[in-house]
C-alpha cells in the first residue's frame, strides 16, 4: 500500500485537495456584490436614487447602465451581469400624477443561485420603490412614521434559518462534499485494490497469507485503509467544525461516529462491488457510477422528495443519503441520535454487504483469470 | 539510408497518419473497456442526470402551523399559503413544542408561526408579524418556504390597504397598492428549474471526463501491452510525432463527433430541457471544445502506467471541476486563484459557452472569450501532447537500443 504513488494520491491528497477547494471556493458563505446592469432610460434623479440603492445592497453591485433594453440582454449573454433592472421613460413623471408606472427586472435563471440572489434583491428594491413612493404620499396627508409603515406593510414576515442563519453556502454543502469525496475515493481503492490482485495473479498468494480465509485476507487487507481513510474523515471534522466553526449543535463525537460508520460502509459497498463484478474494469465502473452519482441521489442540492417516487426508493441505496441525513439530524439542528437511528441502521446493514458475496468472491480470487 | 526529399516526407507523414488512425480506431472499438467510457457512458449518464432532475423544481414542501390567533384573518393566510403550489400544510399544531418534535421527525421542513396578536394589530391599524422558521438541510425547502409566505403576505397586505385606503374607483385602489407597479422576468430559464440550469453543464463535463478516461484506458493498455511498458511501440509506421498525435487525435475526434450530437443536441431534446441555440454556431463552437479535450486528455493520460489508474485519478474530479466552472457557484464570487486555476480546464470554457449558446441564444459574438480560450487550448494542449509524445518515442528507442546493446553484450 505505501508503495505505491497512487494510494498516497487517492487516499490522501485527493481528499486533502478537495476539501481545501472547496472551502476556499465558497469561503465568502453567500456571494457578494454580483453584476448587475441598469437600463436607465427616465434619467431623472429618483430613477438614478433607484439605481444607487439597488448598488447599495450587499449582493448586489451595479456595473453597468446599458442605453437599451437589448444591449443589456447581450451583456448577459456574454455573461457581463447576471441580470438587469430595467426603468422606462416617464416612470417619475407618472409617479408623481399617480398614473402608476412600471418597472421590471430580469435575472438570468441559467445560473440559478446568482439568478435566485439577484431576484430576491431586485423584488426587494421594487417593493421599497413603491413603498417610498406610497410614504411621500402618507406623509403629506400627516401620518407618523409607525401609521405609514402599518399601512404601507401590515404583514411582514420575521424569517428564521434554523441553524444556518447566514445562509451560508459552504456550511450546506461542503458538509455533505467532503464526506462525499471521501466515500467516493473509498469505494474506487477498495475496488482498486482487491481487483488489483485478480489482474496481477496474486490473488491465491494474498489468500495464502491469510490461511486461506477470505475474512482474515479481506481484514488484513482493508483494516489498513479503514485506518487511513477514517483519519482523513476526522480531519475534515476537525477542519469544518474546528477550524471554520461550522454549526455543530451535537458535539463532534456524534459525527466522528457517523464518519467512521461512513468509512465502513463505504469499504462494504466497496467489497460487494467488486464481489458481483470481479473484473477491475467493471468493479471500479460500478464504484465510479455509484460514487458520482450519490451527489445527485443524497438529496443535498436537489431534494429526495421532488425525485420520481422510484428515485426515492433508490437514493435508500447510497450510503451517503443516510450520512447526510445523520448530518441533518445532528451537526446541523443537534436532535438526540435516535431521530437518526434508521440511517444509522442502514449504514450498519451496508458493513454487512461483504458477508452476502464473500464466498462469490473467494471463488473469483482462486479461479478467475483476467480478461484485458 | 537514402535521404528522403520534403516532399516525399510529407506523403509518407500521410500515409502513417492513417495508418495509425486506422489502427486506434481498431483497438477502440475492439476494447470492451474503451468502448464503456467512450459510448456506453455518453449514453447513459445524461439519461440518469436528466432523469433525476426532471421534475425542474420543488412542489408541495411540507411544512406544520401554529395558530395562536385563531381568526379569520390568520385562517386566510394560512389558506392562501397551503394553496400555493410550493407549500402543503401537513398538521395544525397547539403548540411550538408540537411543531418542533414534527421536525425532528422528518414529517415537516418548515413552521409557520402566526402569534396571538396577529387579527388584532391588523385591526388596531398596527404592524404585525408571521414568523418563519426553516429547516435548513436543503435550500430548496427554505426557498420555496419563503416565496410562498412572500407572496402571500404582500397578496393580503394589497386587500388591507385598499380596504383602509377608502378609495372610491377600482383604478385608484389599484395605485394605492402599487404606485409604481414591477414586473420579474426570469430570462432563459422561466421555471426555475434544476434540470434546466444543471444539466447542460453536467453534458459538457461528460464529454470531456469520458475522453479523459478512454484515452487514458487505452494508454494504459498500450503500456501495458509494450515489451518496455512504453506508451509508442517500435514500428515503422510510429517514427514522427506529428504523425501520431494527429491520428490518434483524428480518431478521437470522429468517434467524439458522434458521441457530441448525441449528448448535445439529442439529449436536451428527449427531456425538452431549454435548447435555443443555433446548430450552426454550436458545432462551430463544439469544434474546438473537442480538440481541446482531446489533447488535453492526450496530455494528461501520459501519467497512466496502467490500464484502470485512470479511472482512481480523474473520476473525482468532475465534482469540483462542475464547480470551477461557474454555473452553480457564481465565477463573480470565486476566489481569483481557483478562477485562474479553471482555466486550465477545457471544460470551464466549455460550459459557460455551450450554456450560453444552448439555453441563452448567443450567437459566436457573445461567446468570443470562451470560443477564443478553448482555441488557445486547443493549440497548446497539442503542442504539449507532441512534446509528451517526442519524449516518449525517444525513450521507446533508448529501451530498444539498452536492450540491443545488452543482448549483443552477451
Amino acid at each position: 500500500m505505501v508503495s505505491r504513488p497512487l494510494y498516497l494520491f487517492c487516499m490522501v491528497i485527493a481528499p486533502l485537495f478537495c476539501y481545501v477547494f472547496f472551502t476556499t471556493l465558497m469561503g465568502s458563505g453567500l456571494p457578494v456584490n454580483m453584476p448587475i446592469g441598469v437600463v436607465d432610460q427616465d434619467m431623472t434623479s429618483t430613477s438614478r436614487q433607484l439605481a444607487r440603492n439597488l448598488d447599495a445592497f450587499e449582493q448586489t453591485a451595479v456595473v453597468a447602465h446599458y442605453p437599451t433594453v437589448s444591449e443589456a440582454r447581450t451583456a448577459m449573454q456574454s455573461g457581463e451581469i447576471y441580470g438587469f433592472y430595467y426603468i422606462p421613460q416617464g416612470t417619475t413623471a407618472k409617479v408623481q400624477s399617480q398614473r402608476q408606472p412600471t418597472v421590471s427586472f430580469y435575472t438570468n435563471n441559467t445560473l440559478l443561485i446568482a439568478g435566485s440572489l439577484l431576484y430576491k434583491d431586485m423584488k426587494m428594491m421594487s417593493e421599497l420603490a413603491s413603498g417610498a413612493a406610497a410614504r411621500a404620499s402618507l406623509y403629506a396627508k400627516g401620518a407618523t412614521e409607525a401609521q405609514a409603515m402599518a399601512f404601507l406593510q401590515p404583514i411582514v414576515i420575521d424569517t428564521h434559518p434554523l441553524n444556518n442563519p447566514w445562509l451560508n453556502y459552504s456550511v450546506y454543502l461542503c458538509n455533505t462534499f467532503a464526506p462525499g469525496v471521501l466515500m467516493l475515493l473509498i469505494f474506487m481503492i477498495t475496488v482498486y485494490s482487491i481487483g488489483v490482485e485478480i489482474k496481477d495473479r496474486t490473488a491465491r498468494e494474498w489468500l495464502r497469507m491469510g490461511n486461506n480465509s477470505i475474512y482474515i485476507s479481506l481484514a488484513g487487507k482493508l483494516l489498513p485503509h479503514t485506518a487511513v481513510f477514517f483519519l482523513m474523515g476526522i480531519l475534515y471534522n476537525v477542519y469544518l467544525y474546528g477550524f471554520l466553526h461550522f454549526p455543530c449543535n451535537s458535539g463532534i463525537l456524534p459525527m466522528l461516529l457517523a464518519t467512521l460508520c461512513l468509512v465502513l460502509a463505504s469499504q462494504g459497498m466497496g467489497v460487494l462491488m467488486i464481489g458481483t463484478l470481479p473484473t477491475l474494469r467493471l468493479g471500479l465502473s460500478f464504484a465510479s457510477l455509484w460514487g458520482v452519482l450519490s451527489f445527485s441521489m443524497c438529496g443535498l442540492s436537489f431534494p429526495a422528495m421532488a425525485m420520481h417516487p422510484m428515485l426515492q426508493g433508490l437514493a435508500n441505496l447510497f450510503p451517503l443519503r443516510h450520512y447526510f441525513l445523520i448530518y441533518v439530524d445532528q451537526a446541523l439542528n443537534g436532535y438526540p441520535m435516535a431521530y437518526s437511528w434508521i440511517n444509522y441502521v442502514a449504514l450498519l446493514i451496508f458493513m454487512m454487504l461483504p458477508f452476502l458475496i464473500v464466498h462469490r468472491l473467494k471463488g473469483a480470487l482462486i479461479y478467475y483469470k483476467y480478461v484485458p | 539510408m537514402k535521404q528522403l526529399t520534403f516532399k516525399q516526407k510529407i506523403i509518407q507523414g500521410i500515409h502513417d497518419l492513417f495508418y495509425i488512425w486506422m489502427q486506434e480506431f481498431r483497438t477502440t472499438f475492439r476494447d470492451q473497456g474503451v468502448l464503456i467510457f467512450f459510448v456506453l457512458v455518453p449514453l447513459m449518464y445524461p439519461l440518469i442526470y436528466a432523469f433525476i432532475y426532471t421534475n425542474e423544481t420543488i412542489r408541495e414542501v411540507p411544512a406544520v402551523v401554529v395558530d395562536y390567533s385563531h381568526s379569520a384573518l390568520s385562517r386566510e393566510y394560512l389558506r392562501k399559503v397551503d394553496a400555493s403550489p410550493e407549500v402543503k400544510i401537513v398538521s395544525y399544531c397547539a403548540d411550538m413544542e408540537e411543531a418542533k418534535l414534527m421536525l425532528k421527525e422528518r414529517l415537516a421542513y418548515g413552521i409557520i408561526y402566526v402569534p396571538a396578536d396577529f387579527s388584532d394589530n391588523i385591526a388596531q391599524g398596527k404592524q404585525t408579524q408571521v414568523s418563519l422558521f426553516c429547516d435548513m438541510s436543503g435550500l430548496l425547502y427554505y426557498k420555496a418556504l419563503l416565496n410562498a409566505n412572500t407572496s402571500v403576505s404582500l397578496d393580503m397586505n394589497a386587500d388591507i390597504k385598499i380596504q383602509r385606503a377608502g378609495n372610491s374607483t377600482h383604478r385608484q385602489d389599484e395605485i394605492t397598492t402599487y404606485p409604481i407597479k414591477y414586473e420579474d422576468v426570469a430570462l432563459f430559464n422561466p421555471t426555475n428549474g434544476f434540470a434546466a440550469f444543471l444539466i447542460p453543464a453536467v453534458l459538457i463535463l461528460i464529454i470531456q471526463q469520458t475522453l479523459l478516461l478512454g484515452i487514458g484506458l487505452s494508454v494504459g493498455t498500450a503500456r501495458e501491452h509494450n515489451r518496455f511498458r512504453d506508451l509508442v511501440p517500435i514500428n515503422r509506421h510510429y517514427n514522427g510525432t506529428l504523425r501520431i498525435v494527429l491520428g490518434k487525435g483524428l480518431s478521437y475526434f470522429m468517434v467524439y463527433a458522434l458521441v457530441s450530437v448525441y449528448v448535445l443536441c439529442v439529449v436536451p431534446r428527449l427531456f425538452s430541457l431549454i435548447q435555443i441555440g443555433r446548430p450552426d454556431i454550436l458545432a462551430l463552437f463544439t469544434l474546438p471544445y473537442l480538440a481541446a479535450c482531446i489533447f488535453f486528455a492526450m496530455t494528461a493520460s501520459i501519467a497512466i502506467r496502467n490500464r484502470e489508474t485512470c479511472m482512481l485519478l480523474f473520476v473525482f474530479t468532475s465534482v469540483p471541476l462542475l464547480f470551477l466552472s461557474g454555473i452553480s457557484w457564481p465565477g463573480a464570487a470565486m476566489p481569483d486563484f481557483w478562477r485562474y486555476f479553471s482555466y486550465i480546464f477545457p471544460s470551464t470554457f466549455g460550459i459557460n459557452g455551450f450554456v450560453r449558446i444552448n439555453s441563452m441564444g448567443a450567437s459566436l459574438n457573445e461567446v468570443a472569450p470562451e470560443y477564443r480560450a478553448l482555441w488557445i487550448q486547443a493549440g497548446i494542449y497539442f503542442l504539449t501532447t507532441c512534446g509528451v509524445y517526442r519524449w516518449q518515442i525517444i525513450q521507446s528507442r533508448k529501451h530498444v537500443i539498452e536492450k540491443y546493446k545488452e543482448y549483443k553484450g552477451r
